[in-house]
């Protein structure tokens, strides 16, 4: 079991937090949806597991390369 | 009855001898034990290498006797001058090898193996041969390269040593440390996989820490993450030698064998394009929604022929080889499941050098586009974003192998041009979803009319928008040359593809592209 860190792939805002603190995804699901460009942009937990915490609100920006959960796998 | 034969002089079964003996040394490699430990390693040696690639009993050495000829001391250890050469099939097809042997001096670059990479080069370019080089390499042999008369013999007396205009697919396969000459060819060649472990990089992680008092791990230094996923100069990663060297394969299987031919073309598997009925399935419901185009792809060409170059880099851009009715196509596709398909400058980059790598080898391209548009702000500008769009729509002009473009839903901006849009195709075709316009409704409702959602106007304003941004006033007017069902979309190429080949050049583009830099 590792902590790892999932980060927003393109700069925009969050639009909507699909998971919490203590859920358990699987590899390759959603944990939050961004907006960018007119686009619903899902970031994913490639490795599934246990979400530990959700960094960013729903509304926030985000840049490219910020990380905005931890999950352990 | 006796043997009448002349008895062989002495002196010729001295030299008989003597050239036993010389070929078993060079045979021997760096020794039993450093093949041993390579073994224990589950690592092959070079001419287990060479062996494994090339068809059974082909393989015909070039320079087996050659050693150092820098060092007197050396000319023991340096059997083959530490890199094997020469000329073999693969597939029934004669190429150019070079597979560098570590256990010699950590296969370091020097005068003897030096001229056999050259000749090795020379015939292959004048002969049409692809190049293919297995590389790993400590780099310049020292202390043969100190010094001026070191780098006087020994460097910089080939004046074409690392010119490229693409006569043949050159394939490099990074398979261990390589620094120096062994990167040089890795980043110079059409494909380059590298087996997971192996560091490539300009020089070690020893000398980045002297040279700039950097502590460097040779993962972060030249690793396999690095470079399939910052760097692209990775095409792909593998876990095994034995796998590095069926991808080299599989590359040359889609390549014609040099630059004045077409492409081979293979027999088409039963059962190809009978996904096309689910295809329309793929899309999501809402225009926002993304999908994963592969999905599209794998059923639009030939079955199990999509190979995907570069898969980590730039993941917007999904750029693959593939066969449709078993010809070789190049494909480029917008792949909304990163970044809703917004291009990136890495995608810019990949995408550039895949329409260098089709046109230079005379293969089609086909062009899938569903993009809101470029990624624009303040980080795409410091990645000189501008600069890499203009790359891009220079060689996509350039290019003179035919190039068809399918829209599949959304184009804007300037994209829909860099995606083949208007005259920068042949032949434009478009799925009903297809929507073209300059920008999203929504932002063009703010930007046109300075109305945004809650408004009063603003419905009323983006329903006329987003109708006026369906493809049927482009095919009013013939920008978009057909309008198809998804579930057509491989008939529709097979037989554009047919129309399109390019008959009166046997195939042959005019390559335009041919000296455009392998990295930039």
């Amino acid at each position: 079991m590792a902590l790892y860190e999932v980060k927003a792939e393109m700069t925009g805002s969050v639009w909507k937090i699909v998971t919490a603190a203590g859920e358990t995804v699987a590899p390759g699901d959603a944990i939050m949806i961004l907006e960018s460009m007119k686009m619903e942009i899902p970031v994913i937990a490639e490795d599934g597991g246990t979400v530990q915490e959700i960094l960013v609100e729903e509304g926030a920006s985000v840049s490219e390369g910020q990380v905005v959960a931890r999950l352990e796998a | 009855m006796s043997d009448t034969r002349p008895a062989r002089p002495r002196s010729l079964e001295v030299a008989l001898e003597r050239y036993e003996q010389q070929r078993s040394a060079a045979l021997a490699m760096g020794g039993a034990e450093k093949l041993a430990r390579r073994k224990a390693a589950g690592v092959l040696n070079a001419r287990e290498r060479v062996d494994y690639i090339c068809d059974q009993g082909t393989f015909i050495e070039s320079g087996l006797l050659g050693t150092s000829a820098s060092n007197p001391a050396d000319r023991h250890r340096t059997p083959t001058d530490g890199k094997i050469v020469g000329f073999g099939k693969i597939d029934g097809r004669e190429v150019a090898i070079g597979a560098n042997d570590f256990t010699v001096m950590g296969a370091s670059s020097s005068a003897t193996n030096g001229r056999k990479l050259g000749h090795l080069k020379r015939v292959a370019t004048q002969r049409g041969l692809p190049m293919v080089f297995l590389g790993e390499s400590s780099g310049a042999r020292m202390p043969d390269h100190m010094g001026a008369r070191g780098m006087a013999t020994l460097l910089g007396n080939d004046p074409t040593q690392y010119q490229r205009l693409r006569e043949t697919p050159w394939v490099s396969a990074t398979l261990g440390m390589s620094f120096g000459s062994s990167s040089w060819y890795a980043v110079l060649s059409d494909f380059n996989v590298m087996r997971k472990g192996s560091v490539l990089a300009v020089s070690s992680a020893l000398l980045a820490s002297m040279a700039v008092k950097e502590q460097v791990d040779p993962e972060e230094l030249g690793g396999w993450r690095l470079h399939s996923e910052i760097t692209g100069f990775a095409d792909l990663v593998v876990d095994t030698d034995e796998q590095a060297l069926d991808a080299v394969r599989k590359f040359l299987s889609y390549m014609p064998r040099h630059h004045r031919e077409a492409p081979p073309v293979r027999p088409v598997p039963v059962g190809s394009g009978a996904d096309m009925k689910n295809v329309l399935d793929v899309l999501p419901a809402s225009r926002t929604q993304v999908y994963d185009v592969r999905k599209i792809l794998r059923a639009i060409v030939d079955s199990d022929s999509l190979f995907e170059l570069k898969p980590r880099f730039g993941k917007v851009a999904v750029t693959a080889l593939a066969r449709i009715d078993g010809k070789t196509v190049g494909l480029i596709a917008n792949n909304p499941l990163f970044k809703g398909g917004a291009l990136d400058t890495d995608a810019c980059e990949k995408i550039t050098s895949f329409l260098v790598l089709c046109d230079s080898f005379n293969i089609p391209i086909v062009m899938f586009v569903d993009t809101p548009g470029f990624v624009i702000g303040t980080d795409a500008e410091r990645k000189r974003a501008p600069g890499k769009i203009m790359n891009w729509m220079n060689a996509l002009q350039l290019v003179t192998v035919p190039k068809i473009s399918i829209i599949l839903r959304k184009t804007y901006g300037q994209a829909y041009l860099n995606m083949g849009g208007g005259r920068n195709s042949d032949e434009v075709a478009a799925w009903p979803t297809a929507e073209i316009s300059f920008m999203d409704p929504q932002f063009g409702v703010r930007v046109v009319h300075g109305k945004q959602p809650g408004d009063a106007e603003y419905d009323g304003l983006r329903a006329e928008m987003d109708r006026d941004s369906e493809v049927w006033d482009a095919a009013a007017v013939y920008a978009v040359q057909s309008v198809i069902r998804p579930e057509q979309t491989r008939d529709y190429l097979v037989r554009t593809l047919e129309v399109h080949g390019m008959r009166m050049s046997n195939g042959v583009g005019q390559h335009l592209l041919r000296a455009w830099p392998t990295s930039y």
